[in-house]
Parts: C-alpha cells; structure tokens; sequence
C-alpha cells in the first residue's frame, strides 16, 4: 500500500512538473529558430564577442532600443529560440552610428562601455566587381566621406582615386557604409571579425 | 460598531491610489516608445520630411516634453526603459526574477546587474508582493479582463473558476530557472507577462509589430477568461512566485479586526489571488493591494506591522455566528 502511495506522489510530481513547463513550451513554440546571415544580423557595438556568452547574458529589455537615436537596433520578436527578444542591428537598412548611448544603459554584462575605436562589432568588406570606382563607372566615395572613424577605418587607395579599401585594425564594422552605398547589391558586407578576410581580389 | 477598532481612515482609499498607481505604470509605457520616437526624428532633423501624422506626433510629444526639458535627444533619455528593466534618472531598477534569470542563464553573478535589483528585493522584503498589485501592467490588463469577465457572465456567458494547487507556479519558477540554465538564455522573460507587456508595447508603437510574447500574453488573458480568474498570476508566474518566497517574512500585512467583522466574506469574494481574509488566511501570496479593506463594509480590516500573521481569530464579533456562541 506505502508503496502504491509512493508511485501515486512521484506520478502527481512528474506531472506538475509537466504542467509547470507547458508555459515553457507554448513560449517556445511562439518564436521559432532561424539561422541569420551575419552581415545583417549584428550585435548592438559593445557586444559580447561570443553570441553565445551575449544571449545568456542578454535579459530581453528592450532599453539598447529604446534609446536608439537612429533606431538601428531591431529585436528578435517572432523568431530566434533561445535567442528570442536579443537585439541585432541590420545595417542595410539602418547602421549604428556609435554613440555608445546602449552601452551605457545596459543594465547587464551583454553590453559593455568601451571607447568607440575598440567596438568590434564587425569588419566591413568590398566587394570589388560591384563597386563603382573600382569597375570605372564614375566617382563615388559616400562611404570614405560617412565612416565616423574617418581615416583610421576607410581610405581610397593610394593614386586610385575614390576607390574605397578598409583598412582591417581601424574598422569596427559599425555598417554605416553599407547604409550609404548607392549600388543596388550592397558591395560592402559586414562580416565576422576574426573570420572574415578583405578581398584582396582585383578587377 | 466600537470605535476603538477602527482602522486609519486612508488605508479605505488605498485601493484607489493602487488604481492610479497601475495607470500611471502604463500609461508610461505606452508614453516612453513614442518620446523614442519623437526623440529619433529630433535627432535626425527631419520635422520636414514627415507624414502629417508622424508631424501631429512630433508636435503632441514636443508639448509634452517641452515644459522639462531643454534637448530632447539627450534630455529625454532620463526615463527609459519598462517594468522589466528601466532606466531612472540614471538610475537602473532591474526586476528581481531578471537578475535570478540573468545568474541562472549564465552561471555566474555579474554584480552591478544585481545590485540594479536590490532596490525592488528590499521593497518586496518589506511589502511582499506589492509589485503584482500596484506597479505591474501586466496586473492592470487583467484586472480589466476580470472585470470584462464579470461583464460576460452579466450576460450569461460562463467563465471559468476553477481552483489549482497555488505552489504550482513555485514548480514554474523552479522549471524556469532549470530552463535558463539549461538553454543558456533568459526564457523566463518569455513567459513573464510584465516583460512581455513592456516589450510588446515598445515593438508595436515603435518597431511596428507585434512579437510573439504578445500571442502568449492574449493565451493568459483566455486562460484567465475561461478557466481560472487571474489563473495565471495565481498559479503559473515566475515572478509572482519570487516575490512571494522574498516577501514570506514580510513586515507589512493586513489584518483582520475581529471585533468588527460581520462575516460577510465580501473580502474573500473581491480578493483576486483566491486568498482568505475572512479567515486571517493572507500568507505570503498577499500582495497588498487592499482591495479586501476598501469593500470591507465594516472596517474590519487594517495593516499591522508584524512577521507572521494571525492564527484563525474565530467568527467576527458583529456576524451571528459569534452571537451564537457568546454565552
């Protein structure tokens, strides 16, 4: 008999458990996973460098957007699973302008304050056959003229004038030139820092 | 009625200013996406390239603000943020079930997120869990919805009450926690009405479009509708729960006169959590709210400040039941 009312605890237990987890489950069917492409799924500048270490240390509140001047940071709504509500930037449509104003509202260790120089959210990358100095269809120079760090990041190469390089140890990968680049198919990407090479390729 | 009893004549108006509390939280977080809003074309100097509408915004937010501060772009960025997380004048308040989220998805105690959360841990060690009752609005969305269900059964459509094992959402918070640490990310902001109401708000005025937290949310409000009143703060929330087990000991409570209770049992019957007043049964589910002692037709019930509460002090005084006991 003790052992039949035994059996009948660790049954109503194992239940409950079961209902206590169904919110759970509803939560994670609502917002299924998707696999992102990286150049237009960044992490808001002062991100944590491993996504992974980002979404555990990430809470979902929303305040990196809120204070957004440019309203560049997008949130994961529908989609994303585990990673559900974290924010991401898709320069694009709209690039972060570095103002560090998310870093410091951060309440978390997702977003740490660091100098605009050291942000690494990224490293911007030209694509040759599709810019237009580098295939001679005119003059340009829009993302040498926007990047907010000026020489250290972007320059024209040397007496090929208004053709773009990136210069790898300044680019934070902040999208502003991929924001501002006229050609229709994007030549500039953002890619992984550390994973992503420069083309080296010529025309 | 013996005078002696009767409780400070403010603590019946409570309920009011409760009222007033949870519009003001909402209101907020409705107001806060717009000033963003407001605040992102300030930045970018484009009043003239508006929509007439967006220009109505411009101008309606700019004669709010106005009055307070001098450079909206950086001014406004006082107050931001919502329930889950906010930003106060500099100030960061972080919701408790946030920062045990934060610990148990990342393994480790990063410390200036926990002490953005020390501020509402101290209040509900004091209060209990007053932030279900007065702050979260999340609690006015469903308050209205109990209300709306009163209106449906006017019109004799049935909604449900059923009653469950409270320690369940104990089990939901355990579970939670268990899942963060599991998945490596905060899931409990998933679940968490007040987070989602904060977020969704924000997504829907300023990002255009709803997450999916909101189709969980209405879930709650149908699961609250149909089969348990306020069932899911009851019996399913994370954050109910943590509040509750922080606010066990807590040194405000309310107290039955029993001298001046009739055993009406309106309290029993207003009390959204299910809880007994009637039989000075609040425990630490009790978030204050003083519903009961507004409706208390006889001033039976007041605050004490006290750990635990009373043992059961019998049938009250003015009802019958104690006339008919009295020798």
């Amino acid at each position: 008999m003790q052992k039949r009312d035994f059996l009948k605890k660790m049954i109503m237990l194992a239940s409950s458990f079961g209902v206590a987890s169904i919110p759970y489950v509803v939560a994670r069917i609502l917002a299924p996973g998707e696999i992102y492409n990286y150049s237009n799924h960044l992490r808001p500048p002062g991100a944590l460098v491993d996504d992974k270490e980002f979404v555990k240390a990430c809470i979902g509140c929303g305040l990196c957007g809120e204070i957004c001047p440019p309203k560049c940071i997008l949130f994961d709504k529908r989609s994303g699973g585990n990673a559900v509500n974290t924010p991401y930037i898709n320069p694009e449509t709209k690039a972060c302008i570095l103002c560090n104003k998310c870093m410091e509202v951060c309440p978390t260790e997702a977003l740490i304050e660091v100098p605009r120089e050291e942000v690494k959210m990224g490293l911007a990358q030209i694509d040759r056959s599709a810019c237009y100095p580098w295939v001679d269809r005119g003059v340009c120079g829009a993302c040498v003229a926007i990047c907010p760090l000026g020489k250290k990041a972007i320059a024209f190469e040397f007496a090929d004038m208004y053709r773009p390089y990136i210069k790898e140890e300044g680019c934070v990968g902040c999208g502003m030139c991929v924001e501002i680049c006229p050609h229709p198919s994007l030549p500039i990407r953002i890619v992984e820092p550390g994973k992503g090479v420069i083309t080296q390729h010529t025309v | 009625m013996n005078t002696e009893f009767k409780p400070f004549f403010l603590w019946k108006h409570l309920n009011k200013l409760r009222w007033v509390m949870l519009s003001i939280v909402f209101l907020m977080l409705v107001y806060l996406p717009f000033a963003h809003v407001y605040q992102t074309f300030v930045a970018s100097f484009s009043y003239d390239l508006l929509d007439p509408s967006e220009k109505e915004l411009y101008d309606l937010i700019q004669m709010l603000t106005s009055p307070f501060v001098d450079d909206p772009a950086e001014g406004l960025d006082a107050i931001k943020g919502n329930t889950w997380a906010g930003n106060f004048f500099g100030y960061k308040i972080s919701d408790p079930l946030a920062v045990l989220g934060q610990i148990a998805a990342g393994m480790t105690v990063y410390w200036p997120f926990f002490l953005t959360g020390l501020i509402p841990i101290v209040l509900t060690i004091f209060f209990g869990r007053f932030f279900c009752g007065w702050i979260c609005p999340a609690t006015f969305l469903y308050e209205l919805n109990t209300i709306s269900s009163l209106w449906l059964q006017r019109f004799g459509i049935k909604v449900g009450n059923r009653r469950f094992d409270r320690r369940l959402k104990y089990l939901v918070l355990a579970v939670g926690v268990g899942v963060s640490a599991i998945t490596g990310s905060v899931l409990i902001s998933m679940i968490y009405p007040p987070a989602i109401i904060g977020r969704e708000i924000y997504f829907g005025i300023a990002l255009g479009g709803f997450g999916a937290g909101l189709v969980f949310f209405v879930l709650t409000l149908l699961f609250d509708l149909l089969v348990a009143r306020r069932g899911f703060c009851r019996y399913m929330c994370p954050g109910g729960a943590l509040y509750a087990l922080l606010g066990r000991f807590r040194l405000f409570r309310i107290k039955r006169i029993v001298e001046n209770c009739n055993d009406c049992a309106k309290c029993n019957a207003v009390c959204e959590f299910g809880l007994d007043p009637l039989r000075d049964d609040f425990g630490q589910e009790c978030n204050n709210c003083t519903a009961c002692i507004a409706i208390c037709p006889t001033d039976a019930l007041t605050f004490k400040v006290k750990i635990t509460d009373d043992v059961n002090q019998g049938p009250g005084h003015l009802g019958k039941a104690y006339q008919r006991l009295k020798p």
